[in-house]
């Protein structure tokens, strides 16, 4: 029987590797076949249920939302796009989210999204510190 | 707090809930229901919604984009990577279809 370390570094390995791989043009199709953009996004999570959580968050500009286990990025960076918000962005594989850091590294965006390796259960964060929590098929 | 999450759907008899757990992803693995752990944690204000039939509809266009796309796909990850993917998807997407798995956004609040 693994124990939760080892649980975690095959779950951290998995997802590492599944992320370390898209990009590729067959992936960024996939992407727009089925969502309608290129959002490196690894769960379920349709556009429309995307715009589902800005409305019952109400993000708007000056929110700060934390993203949890984000992968690449979806939906949150979406999230900062459309309403204005701040978020961070969190996940526990570095390239992961590094590949994250890539999609958001322009104004005016890049200015209000921030990205940090850390794992749910050890959030390096100040009780308070956002004001909204989202995450997609991460439990 | 918002969250999407796929879980077994509940009062499965046993038999069910082991190819429900084999059919998600690898952290369907709480005998708890969402609500419950949601309360046990402190939150309130707790809804849920349940998107069950878009998890199938989007699982099931998955699965056509990857075929279309297969040969670049098994290009990028390989064979046997490819195949084990399609596999689970297909697995998941039967398990939807059969009631054993469940997806819905759930939406809480901290109290005061």
């Amino acid at each position: 029987m693994p124990t939760p370390i080892e649980r975690e570094a095959a779950a951290l390995k998995r997802f590492g590797d599944r992320y370390e791989t898209w990009g590729g043009d067959a992936s960024r199709l996939i992407d727009l076949e089925t969502r309608g953009a290129d959002v490196g996004a690894n769960g379920y999570t349709t556009m429309a249920q995307a715009d589902d959580l800005a409305d019952v968050l109400r993000l708007r500009p000056g929110v700060r939302l934390l993203d949890i286990g984000a992968g690449l990025g979806w939906p949150s960076l979406y999230l900062a796009e459309k309403t204005g918000c701040d978020v961070v962005v969190t996940d526990l594989p570095p390239g992961t989210v590094r590949g994250a850091a890539r999609r958001a590294n322009e104004p005016p965006l890049s200015e209000r999204c921030r990205f940090a390796v850390a794992s749910a259960d050890r959030l390096p964060f100040r009780t308070a510190s956002f004001d909204a929590v989202v995450h997609t098929d991460t439990l | 707090m918002a969250f999407y999450t796929i879980f077994v759907a509940p009062d499965l008899p046993a038999e069910a809930r082991r190819r429900a757990r084999q059919a998600g992803p690898s952290s369907v693995y709480s005998r708890a229901e969402q609500q419950a752990l949601l309360r046990s944690a402190g939150f309130v204000g707790i809804t849920e919604r349940d998107v069950t039939d878009e998890f199938m509809h989007f699982q099931r266009k998955l699965i056509e984009a990857n075929d279309r796309h297969a040969d670049a796909i098994r290009k990028s990850i390989g064979p046997e990577a490819f195949d084990q993917r399609l596999a689970a998807r297909q697995a998941s997407l039967s398990a939807i279809k059969a009631g054993l798995l469940r997806r819905s956004l759930f939406v809480a609040e901290r109290p005061g």
